[in-house]
């Protein structure tokens, strides 16, 4: 049990950079540079880990505390969510609750450390965080309402069918608009366009990006790690739903799921490279229009089953 | 379990009986934990007062509701029943007059003792239509007794109002928003932790009195608990007052509460005892677990407003640094209330959530839509409370002072001590309560079931929870797993900083250096996206902010949420019903003498009518 | 093929919801032409595997029509008379997202009270469409340009086509190209009565726009 946590840890944690090199290096492509070296995001955090920080006279002990929560925060979460061929490790009815409200828990503390600051820049941050959130929470919410309905479970495990792969077949319609919605859920929580840009530090743009604008050292590489581990795992939610794959030899299964990865990091950078950022009051019309298509869902559900 | 004692008391058809039941054991709980808190938490706050105000009469008052509130929860009698709200609304009242010099406390005041006495009304004919049916004022005889679907259905529709003036239901919640900010702070705590539970306790008296009730009582129930919630956290989000807001908070935990009762109704409608237990015990954890965080939060808001005289949250910052200790219970408090992992609030929230799954998955359609509404509306619920606690939060503790109410250091370079340890320690209570119940719930959870068991009128120990407890074992183990990681963490962080303290300097913030103070994001600005996004919804109201001129000067804007409710229902009724009564006033007779003569005739015709 | 109709059927109601939700009038025209491609493709899948000329007629006949000339004359009106292209709508586009899946809520419900004889390819065929044909009168009653508004009654004909096609063994061809023919006439009418108007008025004579202070944000 221990060391089914401890692999998946590692996997979690020795992965997840990759993936953020893999999306630069396809944004690259589409503006036909060359781009960083996919392992660059290691460097860049080897780099971090070896800095001193500095803090603000402003800042409290809530301020230390905040990369912590995140990324502990993340790494519970990560227990819940199979990877491929690897089961989760923690698996029971209701984890998805669980999921949901680890990470309200690493976005309360965001914000808080964000409003430590003491700066209105942080502040502006904190307040488009605040208000997201919680059209993402419902679009999330909606579609785990059509998963429970479509598989009779509220176990994360079962729900996205990673043991039994769901029959697109038979589930087809409602899927393909949970994916969509589920899609759109997964840019506005990791920060992407056309919801918040990841590359630029000016305040038009900025949700994520501003929120940690005073870390430095250490706590920026945290801060870093937390947000690509959060990808990877709320990825590899979407993984089993696109790839119904499962052939029962670990190392295919692996081969699958690390393709489907590849393969939401690569739509990913299409969607980053050939869409600009939404004005900030479109983002909210988005987050609706993803909350609309899970309804649709599960409306579909409902007359289907 | 019930434990029953008897009185001979001479009031007609009143028995001082006593009961004391699961039901009951779970508000006493509450009850007992939260009057003690607070209690001791007032001999700290009262003592600026010693000299200036009579604290006797506070305190007098405060034994009687203490009695009052043990009464409501243990009385087995009608009579003695409404004695003891009667004696509990009239103790709340002189409590809510510690201030009486300022006028919107008497204002207060008298509202909330006019909308006390409007759900008292409505309770009195309840409680007699109920025992003219069963034919008795006790309530072991009248449980026993039957009512017909349709009395039922009245029942509950008389008792909805009657204690949901009380609970703090939507539409009828107006003496809430004044009654709460105008009290000293251990009578608000008092007030949202257990007063307010009172109408909670009234309505799962009356359902497990009444025993089966009709189908569409479950669905109202839901209906009202989702309104109630999301209204009262977005009428939250719009305060920049301190206890106001924390008001307006109680409103959306009881609609929560209502939503698990809602659940638990349709179980049993239904036949699913499983999900019926859960929605009725989840709903009485969360009685429990609010009366423990909404009495943490209002003791910190109080030690708060004690040292800065101002519960304005766009006058206060960097509170964190001066009361170190308030701020930790604060935050501790705000994560409960959030229902975020590792604190009380999680857990009555997931069992409400599973039991809102399970009949997702085995209601037919009606229940289903009803069941993922209710999740829906949990969600925005939560969303939209942790934007107003990270609001409440960040404007009042971090970041910089933004006015002078702030106390600085003083002339040494140290902080004055933070608060008397009379008002620390109950909230140190408070907090390791929550603590407590978030990292080991077992006890309270099997309380809070087996209340719902007896509600439910089945054998304790009937319905099987292991579906439900092995999962929230996992729960509980995968936050230790949190707090260890948390700490390896921060060694980790330790030990590649090395041992020497790091920089310090001026916030970066992209570079802007000449910013003050007074440029931080206030309680309005952080939530302005959400208001606009409600607007349709709120009644949010600009006031200035108009530039008029080419030189122009200083000018004001102020925002403010109106209620709805109280704007446009009940404030024209009762402007209505004044100017109705000033109409009476004039055309009333002046003679003393032609009332005297109604009387003697009325008298003449009831001796003529009884002899007959 | 089932799930491919399925699948198309989901596209369909998807795209209306999306050219309800839309800003940009041209934003709205590529829709129309998405949704009239995935239309024009649902004839193709309707028998198992085999297809007949009558059903690629169709299929090619949808795609040239409503996929090809109508956006192009539609284009051209929308250049010609140089409109501003932000539609502006009476109810804002928040609110009315969420009117759009509570239509969608309402088809449902309304398709599982009518009972049709017969048994069409797919039972979703009958909800989609009529959630098509709502979400394009929602359009129209809730925008305030004229393009907008002819945008919404062909969302609304793509409905109808689209139950229409689960009649496609009934109906002879003749008829089906007819209807396109209309369409098509109607479209063109509309351009030029549009020109017209434009070029008496400023602007169509549907709502003035509102200005709004900016947005604090």
């Amino acid at each position: 049990m221990v060391l089914s946590i401890l692999l998946h840890w590692l996997v979690v944690v020795f992965l997840a950079p990759f993936f953020l090199g893999v999306i630069s290096r396809v944004k690259a492509f589409f503006a036909g540079r060359k781009g960083p070296s996919v392992f660059q995001p290691y460097f860049d955090l080897a780099r971090l880990f070896q800095k001193k920080c500095v803090y603000s006279r402003t800042a409290t002990w809530v301020f230390h505390l905040g990369p912590v929560v995140v990324v502990s925060g993340v790494l519970v979460l990560s227990l819940m969510v199979p990877l491929g061929a690897l089961k989760a490790p923690v698996v029971f009815s209701g984890d998805i609750l669980l999921l949901a409200y680890l990470l309200a828990l690493s976005r309360f503390f965001m914000i808080a450390s964000a409003m430590d600051t003491g700066s209105s820049f942080e502040g502006m941050g904190a307040s488009r965080e605040a208000f997201f959130s919680c059209l993402s929470e419902l679009a999330l919410f909606m579609n785990f309402v059509t998963l429970a309905l479509l598989t009779r479970s509220i176990s994360l495990t079962k729900m996205i069918g990673a043991d039994v792969p769901m029959l697109w077949n038979v589930l087809g319609p409602a899927l393909i608009l949970i994916v969509a919605s589920l899609f759109i859920v997964l840019l506005a929580e990791n920060c992407r366009i056309p919801v918040d840009d990841p590359e630029t530090h000016l305040e038009l743009t900025m949700i994520h990006e501003v929120m940690i604008l005073d870390y430095s050292g250490v706590d920026f590489g945290y801060m870093l790690y937390g947000a690509a581990m959060k990808l990877f795992v709320l990825s590899s939610i979407l993984v089993p739903i696109i790839v119904p794959v499962k052939t029962g030899l670990m190392a295919l299964d692996m081969l699958f799921f690390l393709g489907g990865m590849l393969g939401i990091a690569l739509v990913i950078g299409a969607v980053e490279s050939c869409m600009a950022r939404l004005r900030l009051n479109r983002v909210g019309n988005l987050l609706l229009i993803a909350f609309a298509l899970a309804f649709f869902g599960f409306v579909v559900t409902l007359w289907r089953f | 379990m019930d434990k029953v004692y008897s009185l001979i008391w001479q009031v007609p058809f009143g028995e001082f009986a006593l009961k004391l039941d699961f039901l009951g054991l779970v508000f006493l709980a509450a009850i007992a934990v939260l009057v003690v808190c607070a209690g001791i938490y007032g001999i700290g706050y009262m003592l600026p007062y010693k000299e200036k105000k009579p604290l006797g009469f506070h305190f007098f008052f405060y034994f009687i509701l203490a009695i009052a509130l043990v009464l409501i929860v243990l009385a087995n009698n009608v009579i003695l029943f409404l004695g003891a709200w009667e004696a509990m609304t009239l103790s709340v009242y002189f409590l809510i007059l510690f201030h009486d010099e300022k006028p919107s406390t008497r204002k207060a005041g008298f509202l909330y003792l006019i909308a006390g006495h409007c759900g008292t009304f409505l309770l009195f004919l309840m409680f007699f239509l109920m025992a003219q049916t069963a034919g008795s004022m006790n309530f072991d005889v009248m449980s026993r007794a039957s009512f017909p679907p349709a009395l039922a259905g009245l029942i509950f529709l008389l008792a909805l109002p009657g204690f949901g003036v009380k609970a703090g239901f939507l539409p009828v919640h107006i003496w809430l928003p004044h009654a709460h900010p105008a009290a000293p702070s251990q009578v608000s705590a008092l007030l949202s932790g257990v007063a307010i539970k009172t109408g909670i306790y009234g309505i799962c008296r009356i359902l497990w009195i009444l025993g089966v009730v009709p189908d569409w009582c479950g669905y109202v129930l839901l209906i009202i608990g989702v309104v109630s919630g999301v209204m009262g956290v977005l009428y939250a989000l719009g305060q920049h007052e301190l206890k106001r807001l924390l008001a307006y908070h109680s409103i959306e935990n009881i609609g929560i509460i209502a939503i698990g009762l809602g659940l638990g109704l349709l179980g049993r409608s239904h036949n699913l005892p499983f999900i019926a237990a859960l929605g009725f015990g989840g709903a009485l954890l969360h009685v429990i677990n609010h009366a423990l965080f909404k009495g943490l939060l209002f003791l910190g808001a109080g030690t708060v407003i004690q040292r800065t005289h101002t519960g304005e949250m766009d006058q206060l910052g960097g509170l964190a640094k001066v009361m170190p200790l308030t701020s930790v219970l604060f935050l501790i408090g705000a994560l409960s209330i959030c229902g975020l992992p590792l604190f009380n609030g999680f857990i009555s929230e997931f069992f409400i959530y599973f039991g809102l799954f399970q009949g997702l998955m085995g209601f037919p359609l009606n229940g289903v839509i009803a069941c993922g509404l209710g999740i829906l509306a949990l969600a925005l619920m939560g969303a939209l409370a942790l934007a107003c606690f990270t609001k409440v939060f960040g404007t009042v503790f971090l970041g910089e002072p933004r006015s002078a109410h702030v106390p600085a250091k003083t002339a040494s370079g140290t902080w004055r001590e933070e608060t008397s340890p009379w008002m620390l320690l109950p909230m140190i209570a408070l907090a390791g309560l929550c603590s407590w119940i978030g990292l080991a719930p077992l006890t309270a959870s099997r309380l809070a079931f087996s209340g719902g068991e007896y509600l439910m009128r089945l054998p304790a120990g009937s319905v099987d929870f292991a579906k439900v407890f092995v999962p929230l074992a996992f729960v509980i183990s995968l936050a230790f797993v949190f707090i260890a990681l948390a700490l390896a963490l921060i060694l980790i962080r330790r030990f590649l900083l090395g041992p020497l303290p790091m920089p310090v300097g001026g916030t970066w913030a992209c570079g802007y250096s000449k910013v003050g103070p007074r440029s931080q994001y206030t309680s309005a600005s952080f939530v302005g996206p959400i208001m606009d996004a409600f607007k349709y919804v709120l009644l949010f109201r600009k006031h200035g902010g108009q530039v008029t001129g080419e030189f122009p000067g200083k000018t004001h804007v102020s925002t403010a949420v109106h209620d709805a409710s109280e704007e446009t229902v009940f404030s024209p009724f009762f402007t209505f019903l004044m100017g109705l009564s000033k109409k009476f006033d004039e055309n009333r007779i002046r003679y003393t003498q032609i009332y005297l003569m109604y009387i003697f005739v009325f008298l003449i015709f009831l001796l003529v009518w009884k002899i007959r | 093929m089932t799930a491919w109709v399925d699948a198309s059927c989901i596209l369909i109601v998807f795209f209306s919801l999306a050219l309800l939700a839309s800003y940009r009038t041209a934003g709205m025209v590529h829709i129309f032409v998405l949704q009239s491609f995935v239309l024009g493709l649902v004839p193709l899948f309707l028998h198992a595997g085999s297809v007949s000329s009558h059903e690629v007629i169709l299929a090619l006949g949808t795609m040239v029509f409503k996929a090809g000339l109508v956006p192009f004359v539609l284009m051209w009106a929308i250049r010609h008379v140089s409109m501003r292209s932000e539609a502006r709508p009476i109810i804002s586009f928040g609110p009315s997202i969420i009117c759009g899946a509570l239509v969608i809520a309402a088809a449902f419900w309304v398709a599982s009270s009518l009972k049709l004889p017969g048994k069409p390819v797919t039972d979703l065929l009958l909800p989609c469409s009529l959630a098509t044909v709502l979400l394009g009168f929602f359009t129209m009653v809730t925008r305030t340009r004229a393009v907008t508004q002819v945008l919404g009654y062909l969302v609304m004909e793509n409905g109808i086509f689209l139950f229409a096609l689960s009649l496609v063994d009934a109906m002879p061809l003749l008829i089906e190209m007819g209807i396109l023919l209309d369409i098509f006439v109607a479209v063109f009418i509309m351009a030029i009565v549009v020109n017209h108007i434009n070029e008496e008025f400023e602007r169509t004579p549907a709502l003035v726009g509102r200005t709004k202070t900016g947005e604090n944000f």
